[in-house]
């Protein structure tokens, strides 16, 4: 780290909505070439800040510093001309337009004259002039919507170099990535790092922050709890700031007994070159975890086992008193006692108009129907009972679901299939979801299983598959190429199914 | 799931809230205004809209719009009212026309969940003119007169001192806050305008339901067209022209938002009422039709607006 003056100085910074302070007194400094993660659970003033920095939003006290002068940011532009630019988790594309159109956006070079034609050879040599900082090879003629996620994150990433970033806001860049895209990602970060530009990085992912960060700035509940060289802080010390409190060792609860009686039957699953023939058996109170890396096929597997995707071939039962039931489409899945908590809460999971009562009745109980009719009573019972046995944080049954935090909206969507399960799929069960809530829905896991249903658990979140599972299948282009047990599995030979090769870091 | 539940209540009784002023603004201006006649008059202008409405509210709750239903008034009250100057008895001519208007809507419905159209305002689009096109052949293009007498009699008629026409809208008002409020299909509607795919991942049959909005939408219309046949006492195969669009502006002016899964039966009677009271208001005072549809127009983008403003301070709570 050079002792000159930092490249962008925040110092006591605050913001207030309403009664409710977002910040309170943040102060830190990003200096040139450095990576700086900012850590915190949701809430903990994570994005107020990110907002303040980018320029959207307006602190109410503290000052701001770039290169030792102080600055006010009025507003976005303000920001990006500065040299500030953020990219967020879903990156702000046209997917209608090209990678080079994209990059240029705002911007683009035109002809001299009254029509602005706009220069396309200039535009493309931009383009592919900002992508060959970042080392990746993405055809500048491409449209985006037809690119991968991480590439978009890294055209997106172009866009700010282009406008000529020198501080880049990451926030959760590598939420919908998979292990080799976020290597990908890091190997740009790296080369952008060199070039002297400065990173601020958000993310929840311990690991992560640890593979590419130099410092770490905590927040908690507005405030700064510490800055650090990422090098000194220990996973449990950063938990422990995070949370304010010690946590979380007690994650696995021991093996629970497996039972003997097979609840779940998957033969020959097939669908397309997106799933192979697929089988699996899964018993009572047992977990299988699902690895894989992104587009291994994980979440269609689960999808197409509940019915919600067609197949082409294979077939799925699930043992519901003494007889086998055939599923073959969600209404059968539901009717057998399969549930299935989807990969993205608010696309998929939640009606975000609606309460939380709503939403966990969406899947109505089988006794809160009659003649048509919906008995208000049940629902608020079932509902009730599902708030306090997940300790879903919620003024009641009728507080509006989008105002609860991730982790509590999570429990919502689990909350709907605490009756009448027996089957339950979870797909990214605790993505997007901060420390805490995290390890009280793998707790709430491990009863549920311990309980007699039988659980599969998707995950691109390696420890989540170790602590969970008491079995981990491995997929890869759209089969099953390997299963593990509890102690054969580690990170590393999962990681050498899933990539396929000999030789995988863990 | 009624109602969006983030909403202050201040918020939530906006629309009552502009009634109610509208009320004594038009009490302070007009003396003719606060008469039982005139406001029974305004009552029974505004059933033909409101029983539009509902129908519209059913299908906009799902994120849907139809825009047929117009024409739909128009084909059906043709279908009644030569039925009924062929011979077959009102009730059963009133029935058959019920179940053409719920018919309809049901192709509208399939068009949306078997053709897998993009969008309903192209599907209702197309059958706003093929349903137009049909009224017209079917009339030859000229009213159809000569009704049973007592087809107007009854249901242009009064009971216990009250227009017929608004008793059948008020049976339809509280069957259908029963229907959206009570039942599984009603929750389903809300559900699937809210987030289709979870609807779908919990096991809600989203097609049948989206068909039974449509088909829904298309009865309501063919009821508009029993009551709208009784007043005019003749079936006129333009009947119904552009109403879809009062019907679309009092669902929304209630507070129905336009991207689903919020809206109640009590908004929307309160915004058919506020454009009726509107309408009766202004030609009390002598305003012109055109500036009327001036002020009509404002009303409408105003209400947006405020609904606008209304998520905006829900995102930020």
């Amino acid at each position: 780290m050079t002792p000159a003056p930092p490249l962008l100085e925040v110092r006591s910074l605050g913001k207030r909505f309403g009664a409710q302070a977002a910040l309170t007194d943040v102060s830190l400094a990003i200096t040139k070439g450095e990576i700086h993660a900012v850590a915190g659970e949701n809430g903990a003033g994570k994005s107020t800040l990110m907002a303040i920095l980018s320029g959207a939003l307006a602190a109410d006290e503290g000052t701001l510093a770039w290169e030792g002068r102080p600055v006010v940011l009025q507003d976005v532009k303000a920001a990006q001309s500065l040299g500030i630019s953020i990219v967020h988790q879903e990156p702000q594309l046209v997917p209608s337009l090209s990678v080079a159109e994209n990059i240029g956006l705002g911007r683009l070079p035109h002809r001299a004259g009254p029509v602005r034609l706009v220069d396309r050879g200039a535009m493309q040599a931009s383009a592919r002039e900002a992508l060959a900082i970042l080392g990746v090879s993405v055809p500048a003629e491409a449209a985006v919507g037809a690119i991968g996620i991480a590439q978009r994150q890294l055209v997106a990433i172009a866009r700010a170099l282009r406008f000529g970033a020198r501080l880049i806001i990451l926030d959760e860049p590598t939420s919908s990535l998979s292990l080799d895209e976020v290597e990908a990602l890091f190997t740009s970060l790296r080369a952008l790092k060199a070039r002297g530009t400065a990173l601020v990085y958000i993310s929840h992912r311990l690991d992560e922050l640890r593979a590419i960060a130099d410092r770490v700035t905590v927040l908690r509940d507005g405030r700064v709890v510490t800055t650090a060289p990422m090098a000194e802080m220990t996973n449990e010390a950063l938990i422990a700031a995070m949370s304010g409190r010690e946590l979380v060792s007690d994650l696995q609860t021991g093996p629970p007994p497996p039972g003997t009686e097979p609840l779940l039957r998957v033969r020959g699953l097939s669908q397309g070159r997106r799933l192979r023939p697929v089988s699996l058996e899964l018993r009572a109170g047992e977990v299988l975890g699902l690895a894989g890396l992104m587009g291994s096929g994980r979440s269609r597997l689960l999808r197409t086992i509940f019915g919600a995707d067609a197949r082409d071939g294979g077939s799925v039962e699930v043992r519901a008193a003494e007889a086998w039931r055939e599923v073959h489409d969600v209404a059968d899945a539901i009717e057998s006692g399969l549930g299935l908590v989807p990969e993205d809460r608010r696309a998929l999971g939640l009606v975000l108009t609606a309460t939380v009562g709503d939403n966990v009745g969406l899947r109505t109980p089988r006794n809160a129907r009659r003649w048509g009719f919906l008995s208000g009573r049940v629902l608020r019972a079932v509902a009730e009972k599902a708030i306090s046995a997940l300790r879903i944080k919620a003024s009641g049954v009728d507080a509006p679901v989008r105002t609860l935090s991730g982790g509590n909206q999570q429990k919502v969507v689990l909350g709907r299939w605490l009756r009448d399960t027996r089957v339950l799929l979870l797909d990214e069960p605790t993505r997007g979801v901060d420390v805490s809530a995290k390890a009280e829905i793998h707790r709430h896991l491990r009863a549920l299983a311990a309980s007699g249903i039988a659980l599969v658990v998707a995950s691109s979140e390696i420890p989540e598959l170790l602590a969970l599972s008491d079995r981990i299948a491995v997929m890869r282009d759209g089969a099953v190429v390997g299963e593990l047990t509890r102690d054969q599995a580690t990170p590393a030979e999962i990681l050498r199914l899933a990539t396929g090769t000999e030789t995988a870091a863990s | 799931m009624t109602s969006d539940p983030a909403t202050p209540w201040w918020q939530r009784l906006a629309p009552l809230l502009g009634l109610f002023i509208l009320f004594v603004v038009l009490s302070l201006s007009s003396p003719y205004f606060l008469t039982r006649d005139n406001l029974l008059n305004v009552l029974r202008q505004s059933t033909i809209n409101a029983i539009l409405a509902l129908g519209q509210l059913v299908v906009i709750i799902t994120a849907g719009i139809d825009l047929s239903i117009g024409s739909v008034v128009g084909l059906t009250i043709v279908v009644l009212t030569l039925l009924m100057r062929h011979g077959t008895p009102p009730l059963a001519a009133a029935l058959i026309t019920l179940g053409v208007g719920a018919l309809i809507g049901l192709g509208n419905g399939l068009l949306l969940t078997r053709l897998r159209l993009p969008h309903p305002f192209i599907s209702t689009l197309g059958t706003l003119n093929v349903a137009r096109g049909a009224a017209l052949l079917l009339a030859g293009g000229v009213p159809i007169s000569g009704l049973p007498p007592g087809f107007r009699d009854v249901v242009a008629g009064s009971a216990l001192g009250i227009p017929m026409p608004v008793v059948i809208a008020a049976l339809a008002y509280a069957v259908t806050h029963v229907f959206l409020g009570r039942t599984v299909y009603g929750r389903d509607l809300y559900a699937i305008g809210g987030n289709r795919e979870a609807a779908r991942l919990c096991g809600i049959p989203v097609d049948r339901r989206l068909n039974l909005a449509y088909a829904l939408s298309g009865g309501a219309a063919g009821l508009a067209a029993i009551v709208l046949a009784a007043r005019m006492n003749s079936g006129f195969p333009l009947a119904g022209t552009g109403a879809e669009l009062d019907a679309i502006a009092a669902v929304i002016i209630g507070g129905a938002s336009f991207f689903g899964g919020v809206g109640t039966v009590g908004g929307t009677l309160i915004g058919a009422l506020i454009i009726g009271f509107l309408r009766n208001g202004l030609n009390l005072l002598d305003v012109s039709a055109f500036w009327q549809m001036i002020v009509i127009g404002v009303v409408i983008v105003v209400a947006v607006w405020i609904d606008v403003l209304r998520q905006r301070v829900g995102r930020s709570a």
